[in-house]
């Protein structure tokens, strides 16, 4: 299977508050099979600055796929969740919550907002490769596959 | 004829004062006649009392239904005494309760009133019902902490695993053989942590996060916990059978866990033998008691009691693994269920856990 979208890398963006979790996705996406670039927002305002472009994103690629974390200050995961759902342009992107709750609630409420899948971070850095690994294998085939139909 | 009038009149009056009770009679309105009693429990004198209005020394809020209660009962609509508060004349505030009854005085219509002080069984009854709220409140707050900690801690200790994995991902023998050891100790100390706070998640769950109780069937329950079990049950080519089960009033996705656990325990504490794990129910009145019976290694009696508290465990993680808090899990359930959980064991020969179910669904609710 063709590891890339086309000729380009697959653009991902992380949104998280915690450094330590933007660092180790960056370090587990080194061992994915998928090639991809990693874009980074620390919180729901800069994650919206990005997607919308605005001041030092003017040049932001259009990501292929967002990772959301639920749970950051300022804006938090459910308010961009809601706001890329409701933009006719963005709306199309898959967003993944990926995020350190176990409550079923919280799932729930995500999937009302339109989100593509959740996800809990798993505790085990192995875990943490092989479910990085599974996401972008799985985007990668439907964009993909989505590629192909518009060319 | 007249000497039995006077002699029942005077066995009237001798009663009326010595008695324990305070007693009077109400002629409109008004106290004709009260006795030593009601004088001491009101801590006014008799002659203060007489011709005063009898609803004067009632706490006003509670006037309207001293008034209803009184007409109910001489109406012969009610017969059990009602309760309510007089001020003293000290303005102590204390609780009676009183009786009346329709009789005639002195030829006229009047009512025959007796009441008794309760204040100390009113503030033993406030008293116990605030020591009950503040326990469930300590409970409940309890449970939160719980859960907020064993939540919360999560996210950081899912760095510590992380990253002391990564660390051995990337530099296991590249440092020094002490290095590779600290690492290896890190890693499991961390992963450890991670299942203990998992555990202590679940098992404050099982009060903050309960469902409401519904009519539930066991035999599904067994059937599903047996299902969720099907990898272990195969491997240790176990045999698990049950009884008739009863249908009860409860939380089903608790009731399987509580299932899961003690069946997972008869596998997971076997004996060279292949486990075999009977399930029973019998009712009794409104309380069914079910029995899960194991071929297992058994339990020290001694420890029959302390098997149930948290992290508690009797073996070494050698042995076996886990955090100790299966059966925690498992009483906690069970109370939620208004029931108990016990063992029946001895050493070598396998044990018995019983575990009861109120029918009338524990949980007040």
């Amino acid at each position: 299977m063709n590891n890339e979208i086309g000729e380009r890398l697959m653009e991902i963006l992380l949104v998280d508050d915690n450094p330590g979790d933007l660092r180790l996705a960056a370090e587990a996406l080194k061992e994915v099979n998928v090639q991809a670039r990693l874009h980074t927002a620390k919180d729901g305002m800069e994650a919206m600055a990005f997607l919308r472009r605005r001041g030092k994103y003017v040049n932001a690629p259009r990501p292929d796929l967002i990772l959301l974390d639920l749970n950051m200050p300022r804006m938090n995961g459910r308010q961009v969740l809601a706001e890329i759902k409701e933009d006719s342009v963005l709306k199309h992107i898959p967003v993944v919550v990926l995020t350190g709750s176990r409550e079923l609630d919280d799932m729930v409420k995500t999937y009302d907002l339109h989100a593509n899948s959740y996800v809990t971070k798993p505790a085990d850095f192995e875990q943490f490769i092989v479910m990085l690994n599974s996401i972008t294998s799985f985007w990668l085939s439907v964009l993909g596959y989505q590629w192909r139909g518009v060319n | 004829m007249a000497g039995e009038i006077k002699q029942s009149r005077e066995l009237f009056r001798i009663l009326f004062h010595s008695s324990p009770i305070g007693a009077y009679i109400i002629q409109n309105g008004q106290f004709r006649l009260v006795n030593h009693q009601l004088a001491h429990i009101s801590g006014y004198e008799e002659s203060e009392l007489t011709g005063k209005p009898s609803l004067s020394f009632v706490l006003t809020e509670d006037r309207d239904s001293v008034r209803e209660n009184a007409i109910r009962m001489l109406k012969g609509e009610c017969s059990v005494g009602y309760e309510f508060r007089i001020v003293t004349k000290r303005a102590k505030i204390k609780w009676v309760m009183e009786t009346v009854a329709p009789v005639y005085y002195r030829r006229k219509r009047a009512t025959l009133g007796s009441l008794i002080d309760v204040t100390e069984r009113k503030q033993v009854e406030e008293r116990l019902k605030q020591i009950t709220a503040e326990m469930q409140r300590s409970n409940t707050e309890l449970e939160q902490f719980a859960y907020v900690i064993s939540h919360d801690l999560q996210e950081p200790l899912r760095m510590v695993s992380s990253y002391t994995q990564l660390l051995a991902k990337r530099y296991r023998n590249k440092l020094d053989s002490d290095a590779d050891e600290f690492i290896t100790y890190a890693v499991d100390g961390a992963r450890r942590m991670q299942t203990l706070l998992h555990d202590l998640l679940d098992y404050s769950r099982v009060g903050t996060r309960g469902k409401p109780f519904s009519l539930v069937n066991c035999e599904h329950v067994v059937q599903q916990a047996v299902a969720n079990l099907k990898i272990a049950i195969e491997e240790n080519t176990a045999s698990v059978s049950y009884d008739v089960l009863p249908t009860v009033m409860g939380d089903e996705g608790q009731l399987v866990q509580l299932f899961q656990n003690l069946v997972g325990n008869a596998l997971k504490f076997r004996r060279e033998e292949p486990p075999s794990v009977h399930i029973s129910a019998q009712r009794r009145n409104n309380v069914v008691t079910f029995s899960v019976k194991d071929n297992g290694i058994g339990i020290d009696p001694r420890q029959s009691q302390s098997i149930f508290e948290i992290f508690r465990r009797l073996h070494t993680r050698e042995e076996y693994p886990g955090t100790g808090m299966g059966l925690a899990i498992c009483k906690k359930i069970v109370e939620r269920h208004g029931g108990n959980i016990s063992v029946q064991s001895r050493p070598g020969e396998g044990s018995t856990f019983h575990f009861s179910v109120d029918m009338g669904g524990g949980e007040a609710e």
